[in-house]
């Protein structure tokens, strides 16, 4: 187990060395950055203070070594256009994107579960085929198309629900359910196909066969077999949903880190959009990392192969 | 998973009715998405003959025109106009266009990219295989549509623009289930038989594995085809994908946020359009996957 856990650890870690490695040189394939941050019209001699003030005049290896040694202690630097250091940025952006992420990850879990067991109880029935049928309307549904029509029937129409903004439990209704709701049908199938997998198993039989009760072999011997692949595509798809939360965030005006990234991207405010990347690629890298520890935890065929 | 027999007692008349019923309703929707697809595809090759009007051409006095399902709309604009009074149907044909090249291409190119990744990388094993994993996992771990965002306004926002940074982002589905059909393959005997009369690698991979693993590469890329429509739509939404004045449903779509309030259905009919071609693909695509024995969740 211990020589598993290292081996993962290390390729996390490279796996997030390469990534810093393209975030920074994206950002110095936009071009020349002490344009960017001193606007088109300044002159020369300005040009040539900022770069000599940010440290753009080094070489490029030195550049990047600098920013990892402080991204390493957490000092992504200074927002070009806040003027504000950006990991306070972060700081105060990151619980509304994982308060959001999590509860867009329950209400997928609370919605596939039942229905992914449901459908394999009664596999091949109309339950069945409507459940397969939801989870392919579900995936051809454009996120930012459902965000929309839930604003015009929810807020304008019916007035039930703010329209945008992060001041309480209600602005987060719709921006959950639009983010969730993607997740669904992936989860719905998956828990389907584990428990249909599950039913026909020796060890179901066996339990039918001792007479257990069928509470207790659909939930305790059944779906507990289910949940290792869930919990592990639940962690990524909850490391997609912090990425995947640019557009709702921006719909809904949610200030969170991907509000901040596409507010970022749009004033080509360099490091800000470099901090994102890299915290979200990170989370992920930790979410995925999680997931294989806990499967090889539950598992040992996985820590062997 | 699927192609395993379940128990004995499970393979009775009724169940083996019930799965080919299952099978042929699948494959009933798998026509309809389609044939529906194909008439989208004619539509959209013969815009220039069936949309009625210019979608390119403003005409402020007839802005904002309501369609044909509300009252007083205007017979020669059956969806009625946008906010500078483009025709809207005229919009929605072009846009068709827009939609299916850049899903066309993004496949396309993101195909080529993971199906050579897959293949090496199931072919050769060993270091090589560890290399291309670990490709795919930092791609995996990369947050595709803040990456994409930030590539697009190095490229320049633009039609070509988007399709080159899509195509260079959705490829890992491609990889990881090319190499895994790779692997397999690469095991058989007929292999081993290529092997033994000296047949160099690069002819083995592109005579005796690649013709095997294009049906996964299918099936893959109706969902990449579908993804990439539907990213493509959320890029232009947020203003970094195609470019105003061509007609792009997701930038359609971003116009519409204006008039939520008043005009809603400036909302209600490119984001309809956009869900009808993604769930044609889908089913179209579920169809391959059963018709090409992948499985369930290939």
């Amino acid at each position: 187990m211990l020589g598993f856990i290292a081996k993962r650890l290390a390729s996390a870690l490279l796996t997030l060395l390469l990534i810093s490695v393209l975030t920074f040189s994206l950002a110095h394939l936009a071009g020349d950055p002490a344009i960017a941050v001193a606007g088109k019209e300044a002159s020369a001699d300005e040009i040539a203070q900022i770069r000599a003030y940010y440290g753009f005049d080094r070489p490029v290896v030195v550049q990047y070594l600098s920013w990892c040694a402080k991204a390493l202690v957490g000092d992504f630097g200074m927002s070009y256009h806040y003027q504000q250091p950006v990991a306070d940025m972060l700081a105060a952006r990151l619980p509304i994107t994982l308060t959001l992420g999590v509860a867009a990850l329950v209400f997928a879990l609370i919605l596939s579960l039942p229905l992914g067991v449901i459908a394999a109880l009664h596999r091949g029935s109309m339950v069945d085929r409507f459940c397969l049928f939801l989870a392919v309307v579900g995936q051809a549904m454009p996120t930012f198309w459902l965000a929309l029509l839930m604003i015009v029937f929810f807020s304008l129409t019916l007035q039930w629900l703010p329209v945008s903004g992060n001041d309480s439990w209600q602005y987060f209704v719709m921006p959950t359910v639009a983010l969730g709701y993607f997740a669904t049908p992936a989860l719905m199938r998956l828990t389907r196909a584990g428990m249909i997998d599950a039913l026909e198993s020796d060890y179901i039989r066996t339990a039918w066969a001792k007479g257990l009760r069928p509470a207790s072999v659909l939930f305790k011997h059944a779906l507990r077999n289910v949940m290792i692949p869930i919990v592990s595509i639940s962690a990524v798809q909850l490391g997609a949903m912090l990425a995947g939360s640019i557009v709702v965030e921006q719909i809904f005006a949610l200030q969170g880190i991907g509000w901040l990234g596409y507010d970022a991207t749009v004033r080509s405010d360099l490091p800000v959009v470099q901090a994102i990347t890299l915290i979200i690629a990170a989370f992920y890298v930790l979410l995925t990392l999680l997931a294989d520890l806990i499967n090889a935890a539950l598992d040992p065929r996985i820590r062997i192969a | 998973m699927s192609d395993r027999a379940g128990p004995d007692f499970e393979m009775s008349g009724r169940v083996v009715a019930r799965h080919a019923l299952r099978r042929a309703a699948r494959n009933a929707s798998a026509l309809v998405g389609g044939l529906v697809l194909l008439a989208i595809l004619v539509v959209a090759l013969a815009a220039p003959l069936l949309a009625p009007h210019d979608p390119y051409a403003h005409d402020l006095s007839r802005r904002l025109l309501p369609p044909v399902f509300h009252a007083g709309y205007d017979p020669a604009h059956p969806l009625g106009t946008d906010g500078f009074g483009r025709d809207y149907l005229s919009r929605l044909i072009y846009g068709a266009q827009v939609s299916l090249l850049i899903g066309a291409s993004v496949m396309l190119i993101s195909a080529i990219i993971g199906t050579s990744l897959g293949l090496v990388a199931g072919y050769f094993g060993g270091r090589t295989d560890q290399v291309i994993m670990f490709i795919i996992n930092t791609r995996l771990a990369l947050p595709v549509f803040l990456v994409a965002m930030a590539v697009v306004v190095v490229l320049g926002a633009s039609l070509w623009g988007t399709i080159i940074t899509l195509g260079l982002f959705l490829w890992d589905r491609f990889a990881v289930v090319v190499r895994s059909a790779t692997q397999q393959i690469a095991s058989q005997d007929y292999v081993t038989a290529a092997k033994s009369i000296g047949c160099s690698h690069g002819a083995i991979l592109l005579r005796e594995i690649l013709p095997n693993v294009l049906n996964v590469v299918v099936v893959v890329g109706t969902i990449e085809m579908a993804y990439a429509i539907l990213l493509e739509a959320a890029l232009s939404f947020l203003g970094f994908g195609v470019q105003e004045p061509t007609p792009s449903w997701g930038l359609m779509l971003a116009q519409a946020r204006q008039y939520l309030f008043f005009d809603p259905w400036l909302l209600y009919i490119p984001g309809a359009a956009l869900f009808l071609v993604v769930l044609c693909i889908n089913l179209f695509g579920d169809g391959l996957r059963d018709l090409l024995g992948q499985g369930e969740d290939a």
